[in-house]
């Protein structure tokens, strides 16, 4: 092999480095997230705090105009009233940028959560605190967080299963098998799969 | 302003891909044709989608108007003043840019044109090109992969009354297709990877179909192939290595078709070619074939450079006998190294009034004398050594910084030098070239007969050397430039593109005509349409953008036709800006006006 080929290849590897590094990659499965406080579509702030007695949370990114994320709209329904009542309630946050997307505001939330009759609370992460301390990347990315020693922990990050647009053939629903296997006291089997869908694009934060 | 997104059963219709291309390689699906737009006015808007690609989940795509992967095909005629209406609906900023057209930099959509997400872009031109095959795509500096990655995209065709005249097959879908050539390499996810790293596809796509077939009359068909890579050329011919008929390239018609069992096309380019199927049986079937294993390459073309492969790498690195999905190695591939097929054929009964012959000549194209050329530049590709990419005269595209200045009209020889590592493809916005000398490299002096005419991408070879000569006609601007670049996709998105103006002679403004041309905006508050007067007699816009009280940019209006206002109908109440530049002094100064 040339030497030139070798160089070629190492340039490749090390510019595929740092486009990796310079993308938000999604908090790392195991980690603390500290709590939050945000409004949701009925103007009641919404801390993690508020569910006494919760073992755990089903957070959902996602947002108003993404096609992808508008697929999930009966399962985020479905997931909440399953798993709410058993300990483990489900958060959807909008941590778009309301400044570009005029789809994203506070205002069409209210509209949306209305139309699709969303039965958990839909959060305006206004100054995108909440997405950046997640490391959120994409709508609809979903972690699920379990409490553990007074915290709580990111036990799964990714997909909320491997179907959008055809939820009857789902093989892996990835969210319920997690939020089944810590119910049950097991360790995540899958803890984290790809990341994919519109990209929430933070803006820039001044030191 | 908003369209809703095609119901999913419509996807289904459009993509019947239902099976693994792992698992059922043998599984052909019929080629997807693009629907047609034609006329003067033209409306596109890019929007995120997602498609039934593979088994399993959909794949997030870039579709336009109601596709999913890849748009419709504009077909333009020569002479006509077409208005494009551009409306950005992806998540993400884009641009749009008119491959191979000749229009003035303001239109030409390049990085200097971002659509914010949610606006509407209005650029028109009338159309100079001669009958061609070109293509549109988005722009935007470091996005230009990922977003070509999804999906968006599509053909223009122009048609003329040179091209008319000729016996040559022009039904589009019957006997003349349109053939956008890439491949994708697919996450675990199903998601089309699009990193760095991701140069080289493991499964080829045909205008967004996975292991195509498409059904031709037993008749002369004609193919306006285009390689739509981000990186890989293609050797193509046929598995029955019949001579096929080159008849144009990237400009238009050649004088003569060219006769050919391979033919190399690299990113960007596109060949339109004739194949002859009256001898064929109905019921046989052939395969387009992509040529690209070393042996075939090199045996192909002529002057072999010892130690590396005729395309330079692309298409010739680590093949990979695996999927590469996630944890692929860096630029492996199922498809690098080997010969693969394209595109299956079957051959069905001949239409009525078929086309059976291959014409002998054309059209006379006149080309230029290079004894006229008034100037000479030389770029040479440097960099991707030691760490860094690839870049042109040692410099990486800055947003800002103009790289060539042209004069207005003038006839150029421009040599583009490539003792590097790599082989590249040389795109010139604005203008096609004819090449008149190469030197070095594998190609060594050749230049093959379907690359004369008029080329706007050029293959530059390790080693090698080309000359075109270039005229700089019809359009001038100070202010906005065009670019030059690469057109493997990783490249010009690490930043080996320049930008070049084209300056007119009058278009010198002295300094004590250095003011804005104030101007008005009436009725205010406007409920129809916005009136926009100037004050001061012949003035014009040479920009107007339609910001709302937020900031988000509602229009781009390059040089705006403002007899009629701006119609302003379908927009929300509330206080809105309009920011115009003045088309003399570049001045740009801003009206408030309240919508109703």
């Amino acid at each position: 092999m040339s030497r030139a080929l070798t160089s070629a290849r190492w340039l490749v590897a090390l510019a595929a480095l740092a486009l990796v590094g310079f993308r938000p990659e999604a908090a790392v499965v195991g980690s603390a997230v500290a709590d939050f406080r945000l409004r949701d579509v009925t103007n009641k702030a919404v801390s993690l705090a508020d569910f006494k007695g919760a073992k755990g949370f089903i957070v959902v990114f996602t947002c108003n105009h993404c096609p992808f994320a508008k697929l999930y709209t009966g399962r985020l329904n479905a997931l909440n009233t399953k798993y709410k009542a058993l300990g483990v309630p489900l958060l959807a946050i909008n941590s778009m940028d309301t400044v570009v997307y005029a789809d994203e505001s506070f205002r069409h939330m209210q509209r949306r959560a209305q139309a699709e009759q969303y039965n958990f609370p839909y959060l305006h992460d206004a100054r995108q605190a909440v997405g950046r301390n997640f490391q959120a990347a994409h709508t609809p990315q979903t972690y699920v967080i379990w409490r553990e020693a007074q915290a709580w922990h990111i036990k799964y990050s990714g997909a909320i299963d491997d179907n959008g647009a055809e939820p009857g053939r789902v093989k892996n629903a990835y969210v319920v098998r997690a939020v089944e296997a810590l119910l049950a006291g097991q360790p995540v089997a899958q803890p984290q799969t790809d990341s994919f869908g519109c990209a929430i694009f933070f803006r820039k934060q001044l030191p | 302003m908003t369209t809703k997104n095609a119901p999913f059963p419509g996807l289904l219709l459009l993509f019947l891909l239902l099976v693994s291309p792992a698992a059922f390689a043998q599984t052909y699906n019929t080629l997807w044709v693009p629907d047609t737009l034609s006329g003067t006015n033209f409306n596109l808007a890019v929007k995120d989608t997602f498609a039934q690609l593979v088994s399993g989940n959909q794949t997030i795509t870039g579709g336009l108007n109601r596709s999913r992967f890849w748009g419709p095909t504009l077909i333009m005629n020569k002479g006509a003043n077409v208005q494009l209406n551009v409306t950005n609906k992806l998540n993400d900023t884009t641009t749009m840019h008119w491959h191979g057209m000749h229009l003035p930099a303001v239109m030409d959509g390049g990085p200097y044109q971002p659509i914010p997400p949610g606006t509407v872009w209005r650029p028109y031109w009338t159309v100079r090109n001669q009958a061609a095959t070109l293509w549109y795509h988005p722009h935007l500096h470091e996005m230009t992969q990922a977003q070509m990655t999804k999906g968006v995209g599509g053909f223009i065709i122009i048609r003329d009354a040179a091209e008319a005249a000729l016996a040559l097959p022009r039904k589009y879908g019957v006997d003349d297709f349109v053939l956008a050539l890439t491949s994708r390499r697919f996450l675990s996810s199903n998601q089309m990877a699009a990193t760095l790293s991701d140069n080289y596809g493991d499964y080829m796509m045909v205008n967004g179909t996975l292991n195509p077939q498409v059904s031709l009359p037993r008749q002369v068909v004609r193919l306006r192939i285009l390689n739509a890579e981000v990186q890989r050329g293609y050797n193509l011919g046929f598995s029955d290595n019949r001579p096929f008929y080159v008849i144009g390239n990237d400009g238009g018609l050649l004088n003569a078709p060219v006769a050919v069992t391979r033919l190399t096309v690299h990113t960007g380019e596109r060949y339109e070619i004739l194949v002859d199927l009256t001898g064929s049986a109905v019921g046989a079937s052939l395969f387009l074939k992509a040529y690209n294993s070393t042996a075939e390459v090199l045996a192909t073309l002529p002057g072999t450079q010892t130690g590396n492969a005729a395309f330079g790498f692309p298409g010739l690195e680590g093949r990979a006998t695996t999927p590469t999905g996630n944890n692929g190695p860096l630029n492996g591939s199922l498809l690098n190294n080997v010969d693969f097929n394209v595109l299956k054929i079957n051959v069905v009964a001949a239409t009525a009034a078929p086309r059976t012959t291959i014409p002998a000549t054309l059209i006379n194209n006149t080309y230029w004398s290079a004894a006229n050329a008034t100037s000479s530049r030389t770029l040479t590709v440097t960099g991707g050594q030691g760490g860094t990419a690839f870049s042109f005269n040692n410099l990486f595209y800055r947003k800002g910084v103009i790289n060539q200045t042209v004069a207005y009209n003038a006839l150029e020889r421009w040599t583009i030098t490539n003792n590097n590592i790599f082989g590249h493809a040389f795109h010139l916005h604005d203008v096609s070239f004819n090449i008149i000398s190469r030197s070095g490299g594998t190609q060594g002096t050749t230049i093959r007969a379907y690359e004369q005419g008029w080329k706007d991408v050029v293959w530059l070879p390790v080693g090698g050397s080309v000359t075109f000569l270039a005229k700089f006609e019809d359009y001038a601007d100070p202010t906005w430039p065009y670019m030059y670049h690469c057109h493997a996709l990783t490249h010009e998105d690490e930043g080996m593109m320049g930008t070049f103006k084209v300056i007119g002679t009058t278009t010198a403004v002295t300094a004590a005509a250095r003011a804005a041309a104030g101007f008005t905006v009436y009725p205010n508050p406007a409920q129809s349409r916005l009136n926009i007067g100037f004050n001061t007699p012949g003035a014009s816009a040479y920009y107007v953008r339609v910001l709302d009280a937020v900031g988000r940019t509602i229009y781009m209006l390059p040089r705006p036709p403002l007899q009629d206002g701006i119609d302003v109908s379908g927009f929300d109440r509330g206080v809105y800006y309009v920011q115009l530049t003045d088309e003399k002094t570049r001045i740009t100064t801003t009206q408030k006006f309240t919508k109703e």
